[in-house]
């Protein structure tokens, strides 16, 4: 069962670090990129919703969400249990896993040692990779929030909600 | 002790590099973004910048400025110079070149910190493991046998490592219907209970089926002691007589050969041909009772056999099975297999007529295995008519590592008690299945890669002396290399098997670049310790 669960676990990491949302861009190019960030709402009552941030103010969170027809929708903060953020694409490491740990069989008896080193770095490096440009709500605050939404200004007087789109260049599509 | 510090150093340095490699390895970022309300904030965090970052200009109409980093602010006309790219609010591309913004059109302005090396820590922590995997893998194919090991490998103390095995089982037991006993010599033990133990370790890529573990035991006075021949008997001898000279072809190696403190005398193979003999001459004085004489070796292989052996599986490639499943219903090829091994033979002893004036073969050593010390004697059918007695071994070169010669009297031929387990422990706990399996005659108990078993025995006297051997029954199965499989050559396995002088004239060349490298690096990883039961007789 432990050894199941390990195996589950491992197969999720590797899994989970192949997919980003199509809009982030590659953490070099942060500085030109013209969209939000993505990010993972933890609703109360409802389930899970992930999307680009488009804009948050003192009491509500406006989400682009890649699942319901390229809409926006209007979350209150209070209903929002936790929340993370990703601010570009992550390398992924996953595949570094089986392989370095499958490699170790050339080393002998000696793979009782280094198997695991290989899997803990991995997985570490794995992890790190994911991770590493992400924020949750233990690091910051919905103020500070902002500064990674389409429109940390708020949405603008002129613009309707309704009317916000994703609107990805035939590069950025590509991909 | 020795060992215990140097496990514990491995531990730390690997803990030391597990925690350096994981603290690289989960680097993140902060700080990086700044947003700014007010064109003079801007202005003030940057003006000291070398060089500027990019500025984005978050518009109040929902529309985004992003400039490279040769904008400017002219705070009297209030106006935003620079060059780049304009997105509507659903960040549509609407024009690229000079742009020039009211700053009363901004609503924020927004820049970024470089995340430099971003990448680079995770990308070391993976560079470092993985020198550290092509260094343990190329260590391991230099020296297979450090790193796989071979056939099951026996301690007295659980916590040696391959280099100080006391025992290896059934090492020419590669597949069922090979299986067969071996007897391996443990020297004399005083046993301060009844009880005795002995850890079996699979420290190979194999997989050990073993049918039968068992300790012959023969109570022994002071300076008696208990020699077990080729043929597997057992003689009670007194009086040991040290060697007095030894030359081989390199000079004299009396010092080599004189005591046992593995200082051990070993040759190359010749470059021609693997199959060439050298003659190592022995002479003893002053034997006071030259009746009954048996000549003690201690020797071992070196790793030219395991050389063969895995070469043989390498050119049996993707075939492997098929070749395994042929030995194991052909009787013929069976007893070809390991032609080249036959030809090679054991150490031929000879002892010096003087009446005839010519040398007598009196028998041979032949114990396959590279790791564990054989501790054996021929008794000699010649009776010298001297006090000084010369001998002469024959032996392959390249092929054989003595460690120690003397000469013994025999005073009779003897039957060691047969002892079985009386307990198996696994991790410190007893374990009652696998005692039943090595109890019946007809199964077999498992052990594969990184298993270890404590065998328990109880002797039926308590503080006693005893010569020890251990009888080991089973068989091994090598597992296949992934890298093993791109050497197939069934031609040159089919040359092995039924022309073995023209295989071992063939593979000299390609042994001899093999051969100094591996067993340098397998003999200078060894750890000279005098805790060594070995050293203790």
């Amino acid at each position: 069962m432990k050894i199941k669960s390990i195996i589950f676990g491992l197969f999720s990491i590797i899994v989970c670090s192949c997919t980003s949302p199509r809009y982030l861009t590659s953490s070099d190019r942060i500085d030109v990129n013209e969209y939000g960030s993505h990010i993972k709402i933890d609703h109360k009552s409802l389930s899970s919703i992930e999307g680009e941030l488009i804009a948050i103010d003192s009491n509500t969170i406006v989400i682009l969400q890649e699942t319901s027809m390229n809409k926006c929708t209007i979350f209150k903060t209070e209903d929002i249990k936790k929340f993370k953020l990703r601010y570009a694409k992550p390398k992924h490491y996953g595949w570094t896993i089986p392989v370095y740990t499958l490699a170790t069989i050339s080393h002998g008896v000696f793979l009782l040692l280094t198997a695991p080193l290989n899997l803990i770095v991995t997985t570490a490096v794995t992890i790190g990779g994911e991770r590493a440009f992400t924020y949750d709500n233990d690091d910051l605050t919905y103020e500070e929030l902002k500064i990674f939404a389409r429109f940390p200004q708020g949405i603008p007087c002129n613009v309707d909600i309704k009317d916000i789109r994703l609107s990805l260049p035939p590069t950025k599509r590509a991909k | 002790m020795k060992i215990k510090s140097r496990k514990k150093l491995i531990l730390y340095i690997s803990v030391l590099i597990v925690g350096i490699l994981i603290i690289q390895a989960c680097k993140t970022y902060s700080n990086f973004r700044s947003n700014y309300d007010d064109a003079n904030k801007l202005l003030h965090a940057t003006e000291n910048l070398q060089t500027k970052p990019f500025l984005k200009a978050h518009l109040k109409n929902g529309d985004i400025c992003i400039l490279n980093n040769s904008w400017e602010i002219d705070t009297i006309s209030n106006i935003v110079n620079g060059h780049g790219s304009k997105y509507d609010f659903n960040r549509k591309l609407e024009y690229i070149g000079e742009i020039k913004l009211q700053i009363d059109s901004v609503a924020i302005f927004e820049t970024n910190k470089k995340l430099s090396g971003a990448e680079s820590t995770r990308i070391a922590a993976l560079s470092i493991l993985a020198g550290i995997d092509v260094a343990v893998a190329l260590l391991c194919a230099a020296n297979p046998k450090a790193c796989f090991g071979s056939c099951p490998t026996f301690y007295i103390n659980e916590n040696d490592n391959f280099h100080y095995a006391d025992a290896e089982g059934f090492s020419n037991a590669i597949s069922p219907s090979m299986e067969y006993g071996d007897i391996d010599a443990l020297n004399d033990q005083h046993i301060i209970d009844n009880t005795f133990s002995i850890t079996m370790k699979n420290e190979a890529l194999e997989s050990h089926c073993v049918k039968d573990v068992k300790i012959f035991a023969y109570p022994i006075k002071e300076d008696e002691r208990v020699y077990q021949s080729p043929k597997n008997d057992f003689y009670l001898c007194e009086n040991q007589y040290s060697l007095s000279k030894a030359e081989a072809d390199e000079g004299n190696i009396t010092s080599l050969l004189r005591n046992q403190d593995q200082q051990e005398r070993f040759s190359y193979t010749d470059e021609k041909n693997l199959n060439s003999k050298e003659t190592i001459y022995l002479t003893f004085y002053n034997i006071e009772h030259t009746n009954n004489l048996g000549l003690i070796l201690n020797f071992r292989q070196t790793l030219l056999t395991t050389y063969l052996f895995y070469s043989a599986m390498g050119y049996m490639g993707d075939n492997v099975g098929d070749m395994f499943a042929l030995l194991e219903n052909n009787n013929e090829l069976r007893n070809n297999f390991d032609n080249t091994t036959k030809l090679l033979g054991g150490i031929e002893v000879y002892a010096f007529n003087q009446i005839n004036d010519s040398w007598e073969l009196q028998n041979d050593f032949n114990e396959t295995g590279p790791i564990a010390i054989n501790k054996q004697i021929i008794p000699l059918h010649n009776t010298p008519t001297s006090s000084k007695v010369k001998l002469k071994i024959v032996l392959n070169k390249g092929l054989w590592r003595i460690d120690y010669v003397s000469l013994t009297n025999i005073k009779e031929k003897v039957s060691p008690l047969e002892i079985p387990p009386t307990s198996i422990f696994i991790n410190g706990k007893p374990d009652k299945t696998s005692l039943a399996k090595i109890n019946d005659p007809n199964k077999y108990l498992i052990s594969m890669p990184g298993c270890e078993f404590k065998f328990n025995f109880t002797f039926p006297i308590k503080d006693s002396s005893y010569e020890l051997f251990l009888y080991s029954k089973g068989y091994y199965l090598e597992w296949m290399r992934e890298h093993w499989i791109k050497d197939k050559k069934l031609l040159k396995l089919q040359q092995m098997v039924y022309y073995p002088e023209m295989f071992l004239k063939a593979e000299a060349k390609d042994f001899k670049s093999y051969e100094t490298n591996m067993e340098e690096q397998f003999w200078n990883s060894r750890i000279d310790t005098k805790t060594f039961s070995y050293y203790e007789n």
